[in-house]
């Protein structure tokens, strides 16, 4: 029940993500790489099983959750902050330099 | 025996890259650092391939952590002459960037970039592991994104969005991707992922095929293949020029060494059961005519679009999209014929290395020509043969090198280009090639003509001498485009050494490295 609840979260979540993405307002389209990337982390942790127990000795009986998925989260949610500040700035300086942010107008005064 | 060696170069470069932000208040110190920095790389380097040659693989387990539960550093003969490559011009065009970019943008961030930069490529050289590649992917591009964003006018503020928009939607498929590849395998060392795709029944590696896909496409996203080639040419005219001679001639190589090292070593021990509908069995051959589509098109759009460019740059930025399917083109032939593969993969390398020694020479003159000129634009330009005939001289060295004339550099890479189409009996690949071949004399000669040929214009004429550091640095890289075509055998033992790891025998003996025991 829960994986088909997140299979389907996970196909709205790239969908939207891909649809701000092909936005023409830069800041959607900011928008629209965060949704991805989020998405991409969900995908990452329901890749090592959500149904077990915290895998500490003695913590509990049955399947352990896989840990490394967690932790290559951990280091793509890292990164990602990191890239998306750099993002942010880059957009805010498109708007100083080209004072718009819709894509339209930006692609109009460069090649 | 001890491997400790492996992951030399890229300590020094991580070192020197933060010693350069820590003396930033100085000046000078910074600029000797970054320097003996280069050099530290430089020599790192050559004692990992002294070592490695003539057909070592040194596996250095980090932490002492042993694989596949650690992350392992690789030094094989693939991963030596990619970091040669490297090497070889990153040294030239760090002394070149030293008088090239202001004092100012040098104090600031510049040195402390270009040497994450050398950091994230010789990561993703090293590593054994599928994570750790997106991760040193993503220090390359953090450092790329500052040298692309570093003029920071209207233009490259708009080239760097452009460009780190793009990559970010890569990184997230390249994360789902190894995402899925560990849900499926279970692993992410990749020679731990060849052992168990060995193993695999067909239907238990068929998910692999996807998954694979999805990474080839980031792969030729990193690569600047047609149809993902967008970012290419607005990134390099925005880039200082040493920074764009660093993008073109080395970060770009990251992502065709992405293509061999996954694509052939790891995803290639693929049992032969596993069925690419349509194409055949084994996954490599699924790879084949995405590769050769994907190559194809990057030859005909970057030389047909080089053709009518307004500046120099703009020619060199298409061009090279053009160059990188002459790279990608006979490995599109080996990933179809089984018997071609090392042939096809040392091709490959061989031209990388022409393209790596030759669009660095070309982007560092017209660097040389807009510093002194102003100006690289070829309505104002002409008659620099007579105005400055050295820098006229290696501009035409570098061209002809990327058309292919002995005995230069790029006479043997279009030469192994040419055999392993004609050995895998490919007519179709062996017309294109021809095509962009001549798309490419066409491209080049306009160059030339227009820039170094006939009457100086009112631009050539009022422009100061090129600077001397500037011209030296040109005509070490063209001496050394000519000393690799003329000392040719060497270089080739060492790319066919290189593409040995693509084959069933070289593969066994890279798992056999990174964890003790065949395949």
């Amino acid at each position: 029940m829960t994986e088909t609840v997140l299979a389907l979260v996970l196909g709205v979540l790239f969908a939207a993500g891909t649809f701000l993405v092909l936005r023409r307002d830069l800041v959607r389209v900011v928008f629209g790489v965060l949704v991805l990337s989020q998405a991409t982390n969900v995908y990452l942790v329901t890749v090592g099983g959500i149904s077990g127990v915290a895998p500490i000795v003695g913590h509990g009986d049955g399947a352990v959750t896989d840990p490394l998925v967690q932790a290559l989260v951990l280091t793509a949610v890292v990164i990602g902050f990191a890239t998306t500040a750099l993002l942010l700035v880059l957009v805010y300086r498109t708007y100083q330099e080209h004072g718009t942010i819709d894509l339209e107008d930006v692609e109009g005064v460069v090649r | 025996m001890t491997t400790n060696l492996v992951v030399a170069p890229l300590l020094v470069a991580l070192v020197t890259a933060i010693a350069c932000l820590l003396v930033r208040t100085l000046p000078r110190l910074q600029r000797a650092c970054s320097l003996l920095g280069g050099l530290g790389y430089a020599a790192a380097v050559a004692l990992l391939v002294a070592r490695v040659w003539p057909a070592h693989t040194l596996a250095y387990q980090v932490g002492d952590w042993p694989a596949p539960y650690g992350i392992t550093l690789v030094a094989d003969p693939l991963s030596a002459f990619m970091l040669a490559l490297a090497a070889l011009v990153a040294l030239p065009t760090l002394v070149y960037s030293l008088s090239y970019v202001s004092g100012e943008g040098q104090r600031v961030s510049y040195h402390t970039l270009f040497h994450f930069l050398l950091v994230g490529t010789t990561g993703a050289f090293l590593t054994g592991d599928v994570f750790n590649l997106f991760v040193w992917f993503e220090v390359t591009l953090m450092a790329s994104y500052g040298l692309v964003a570093f003029y920071s006018g209207r233009e490259s503020t708009f080239a760097a969005t452009r460009y780190v928009v793009l990559n970010l939607v890569g990184s997230s498929v390249m994360l789902l991707a190894v995402g899925g590849l560990y849900g499926v395998t279970g692993t992410l060392n990749m020679a731990d992922i060849a052992r168990w795709l060995a193993d695999a029944s067909a239907s238990e590696a068929a998910p692999v095929l996807g998954l694979s896909l999805l990474l080839l496409v980031v792969f030729a996203l990193k690569a600047g293949l047609v149809p993902l080639q967008w970012w290419v040419p607005s990134a390099y005219a925005a880039a200082p020029a040493p920074a764009s001679a660093m993008l073109a001639g080395v970060a770009k190589k990251v992502g065709v060494y992405a293509i061999v090292r996954l694509g052939f070593v790891v995803f290639g021990a693929a049992a032969p059961g596993v069925v690419a509908p349509g194409v055949g069995t084994g996954l490599l051959a699924a790879y084949g005519p995405v590769l050769f589509v994907l190559a194809g098109a990057s030859v005909l759009v970057g030389g047909i679009a080089a053709i009518d460019r307004p500046t120099i740059e703009e020619t060199l930025a298409y061009s090279s999209i053009g160059q990188v399917g002459f790279i990608v083109l006979p490995l599109a032939v080996a990933a179809a014929v089984p018997d071609l593969r090392a042939v096809g993969v040392a091709a490959a390398l061989v031209y990388a290395l022409n393209h790596a020694l030759a669009k660095p020479l070309l982007f560092l003159a017209a660097g040389a020509v807009r510093d002194a000129a102003g100006t690289t634009d070829l309505d104002a330009l002409g008659g620099l043969a007579g105005r400055t005939p050295v820098l006229a001289g290696a501009l035409l060295v570098g061209g002809l090198s990327l058309v292919g004339i002995p005995p230069l550099a790029g006479f043997f890479g279009k030469l192994l280009v040419f055999r392993t189409a004609a050995l895998g009996a490919q007519t179709v690949t062996l017309a294109l090639a021809v095509l962009g071949a001549l798309l490419t004399v066409a491209y080049v000669s306009r160059l030339w003509i227009r820039a170094c040929w006939g009457e100086p214009t009112p631009a050539v004429d009022a422009m100061a001498d090129p600077g001397r550091v500037h011209v030296a640095v040109v005509v070490v890289l063209a001496v050394l485009v000519v000393a690799v075509g003329v000392g040719f055998d060497p270089v080739y033992r060492f790319a066919t050494a290189a593409g040995h790891v693509a084959t069933d025998a070289g593969r066994d003996a890279y798992v056999r490295a990174v964890l003790g025991g065949g395949l």
